[in-house]
């Protein structure tokens, strides 16, 4: 048997990294169960008593809600502001305060007992409604409850207000209304069990700062108040009970981390050029307006790839044009008259049930997404094209379709386009004529075909991480074939020469917007092949550039002429690898030590 | 006593907030105001009542009003649930 004091053994999680850095420290754990609730008799002479202080833990629970709505509204703004209002209204209910207080009178019981019973009744109610997503509605009565039994305990609500020293956020799920009362100088890494990097905790920890891991499924179960954890957000591990030997690892690890975060913040105003004055253009991928902020703190020149879809597909009904126009908007005035790339509706025939009926495809990858969707949907592509070019009267807007394969589909998303504009200009809403209107390359075909297509548009981006898995036939998800999905194939770097080709015999601009920059083999390659611009991650920004002003055009241009006569991935990769190790010591640190 | 129906069609129904929302409506009127749907009637000014009647789209309503401003209060509510909440987006 276990002595109680034998050090718990070390375990890493693997999780989603949803914003980088490294953070030691002890678990908070946000504990979300239900206080336990018991009868208690009261005295006949408590009675008045005990109604006091029932109608104190209401009033009481009522102005920690309005301080959350207040931090909410002023955070993220009045939708969710308006949640918690109707918070604040099943408080001031009639039946929640007469019947409790009657039950107090009549039965003689503690008001805690009193409430329970009176909402116990009402989730009765709740529990008979068909409609599941009214059902769930219950869960914000019970969200009531439990912060006014807190109250009647004298105990301190849950949530993160009881935060009071530095520590590592544990949870299921941050909800706003959990982080709304965070004081945000002790929280320094978010780990949850479920989420994506779009979800709240990862939005937040990039905008604070620090780091974040989700998707760890039963952190919050597994990890005790208290417990040692040092959280990477840059692999997405975390490891619980770390051992000494691990901990001074990790100390290493984040003391680097640090330094090359300062030395590569101090680059944020200075232009992405090579020592021999080669400049090009570094702009951020984003998915929602929240990101626009990290752009700009991480010393992008402009977004290269504003995403869509996520609009979209994280609602119910279609959005409509004001709503869009708002949206896009937003990012755009923000950006002032930097570049913002917006690419139309991009999604595949599995996301898109609930607008176009049941809809299965066998291989959503070959099948109706992107501009074949937008094509056949020109009612919900006409309004998207509506509400972009609105949102491009108030800056540098330009357009790109995703997923073309023919060149009928860009002539007849043009007109399109035209049709639309003077649609516009007849209502007389205030446009932005003149934004470019460029296509994705990442096809084989598309490369293929991209002289006519160079000489239909004012620019091209190249989606590697789709153009590598088109190219290579491997879906890098499955585990089998993973191993082949490598940007660094000799097909791939022929496929981008060509590209580059066409669009500069065409004088066009061509930009890449995909993962692949954010490797320093791809990163090198792609600017020796003479992209004029690179779009990525936000947080992958100072690197690229640090990269960038690191070296010639000279030498990266040569790395290419070499690595076009190479046959293999590997030979290109250790060709580049003797390149820094010999050349540019200082790069070393940003080559990955397993390199595959 | 002034009686009215409205049709729930904004897609997810009445869920809190828009129950919230509807409550408040009704409290800004000094008549009694019941709301009605597949025989279980509540109170039009407790959200909890409201709520729990689990109107989903497609579900009818019936307003019950009786007192002072009952016209306008039924008015108000069946272009409430009929016009405004059918524009929520979910």
């Amino acid at each position: 048997m276990a002595k109680p004091k034998a050090p718990a053994k070390e375990t890493t999680l693997n999780g989603i990294p949803a914003s980088p850095g490294i953070a030691f420290g002890e678990a908070f754990v946000i504990n979300v169960d239900d206080v336990p609730v018991s009868e208690e008799h009261i005295a006949a002479d408590r009675v008045d008593a005990e109604i006091e202080k029932f109608l104190a833990a209401l009033a009481k629970t009522e102005r920690e809600l309005q301080k959350l709505v207040n931090s909410l509204e002023e955070e993220i703004g009045e939708e969710h502001g308006k949640i918690l209002d109707s918070h604040r209204m099943i408080l001031r209910d009639e039946l929640v305060r007469n019947d409790t207080i009657k039950m107090i009178k009549e039965r003689r019981v503690n008001a805690a007992f009193a409430l329970t019973l009176v909402l116990e009744k009402v989730l009765t109610t709740f529990a008979a409604i068909k409609d599941e997503y009214l059902k769930e509605r219950a869960e914000d009565i019970r969200d009531v409850r439990r912060r006014v039994i807190r109250n009647l305990a004298g105990q301190k609500v849950e949530g993160l207000s009881g935060l009071r020293k530095k520590a590592i956020v544990v949870a299921k799920n941050l909800t706003p209304s959990d982080t709304a009362g965070l004081n945000k100088k002790y929280a320094i890494a978010f780990i949850t069990d479920t989420g994506g990097s779009t979800s709240h905790a990862a939005i937040l920890a990039r905008s604070q700062g620090i780091p974040a891991v989700v998707g760890l499924d039963d952190v919050s179960r597994r990890v005790k108040q208290g417990d040692q954890l040092i959280v990477d957000g840059v692999t997405g591990q975390v490891i619980l009970h770390p051992t000494p030997e691990t901990v001074s690892m990790y100390r290493e690890v984040q003391a680097r981390y640090r330094e090359l975060e300062k030395e590569l913040l101090t680059l944020r105003d200075y232009p992405a050029v090579t020592l021999d004055g080669h400049q090009i253009e570094l702009s951020a991928n984003i998915e929602t307006p929240d990101e626009v902020e990290g752009v700009m703190t991480q010393g992008a020149r402009g977004i290269g790839l504003f995403r869509t879809e996520y609009f979209f597909i994280t609602r119910d009904t279609l959005p409509g044009e004001e709503e869009q126009y708002r949206y896009y908007a937003s990012v755009v005035k923000r950006m002032q008259s930097d570049p913002v790339i917006i690419r139309t509706l991009d999604v595949g025939g599995d996301k898109i049930a609930r607008w176009v009926g049941d809809h299965t495809e066998a291989n959503p990858f070959m099948g109706w997404r992107g501009i074949r969707f937008t094509l056949a949907r020109k009612d919900i592509f006409k309004t998207q094209l509506r509400a972009i070019f609105r949102a491009a009267a108030h800056g540098n807007v330009k357009i790109m379709f995703p997923m073309v394969t023919v060149l009928e589909e860009v002539l007849l998303a043009k007109s399109i386009c035209e049709e639309v504009k003077d649609d516009l200009k007849r209502q007389r809403y205030q446009i932005g004529e003149k934004a470019e209107i460029g296509v994705m390359i990442e096809t084989p075909a598309a490369v293929a075909i991209a002289d006519h297509l160079a000489r239909e548009v004012d620019f091209f981006s190249i989606g590697t991480n789709d153009l590598i898995q088109y190219s290579l036939a491997v879906d890098r998800g499955n585990a089998k074939v993973s191993y082949l999905y490598d940007g660094l194939h000799p097909s791939i770097l022929r496929l981008l020469r060509d590209t580059v080709a066409a669009a500069h015999k065409n004088k066009i601009w061509v930009g890449i917007c995909g993962e692949m920059p954010g490797d320093i083999h791809g990163a090198l390659l792609l600017l020796g092949l003479g992209l004029d611009e690179f779009s990525a991650a936000s947080y992958l920004i100072p690197t690229i550039k640090k990269i960038v002003r690191s070296v010639t055009y000279d030498e990266t241009r040569s790395l290419v002429r070499k690595a076009l006569a190479m046959g293999t991935a590997r030979e290109i990769r250790e060709s580049i690898d003797r390149y820094i190790h010999e050349k540019r010591p200082e790069l070393k640190e940003f080559v990955p030590e397993a390199a595959s | 006593m002034v009686a009215g129906s409205a049709k729930v069609k904004n897609k997810n129904g009445i869920h809190l907030r828009l129950a919230g929302e509807l409550v408040k409506a009704a409290t800004k009127f000094r008549s009694h105001i019941t709301v009605t749907k597949d025989a279980q009637e509540v109170d039009a000014k407790s959200i909890l009542g409201v709520a729990g009647l689990g109107a989903e789209c497609g579900a009818e309503l019936m307003f019950r009003v009786s007192g002072e401003d009952e016209r306008e209060a039924l008015a108000y509510l069946v272009d409430l649930v009929d016009n405004e909440f059918a524009k929520e987006t979910n």
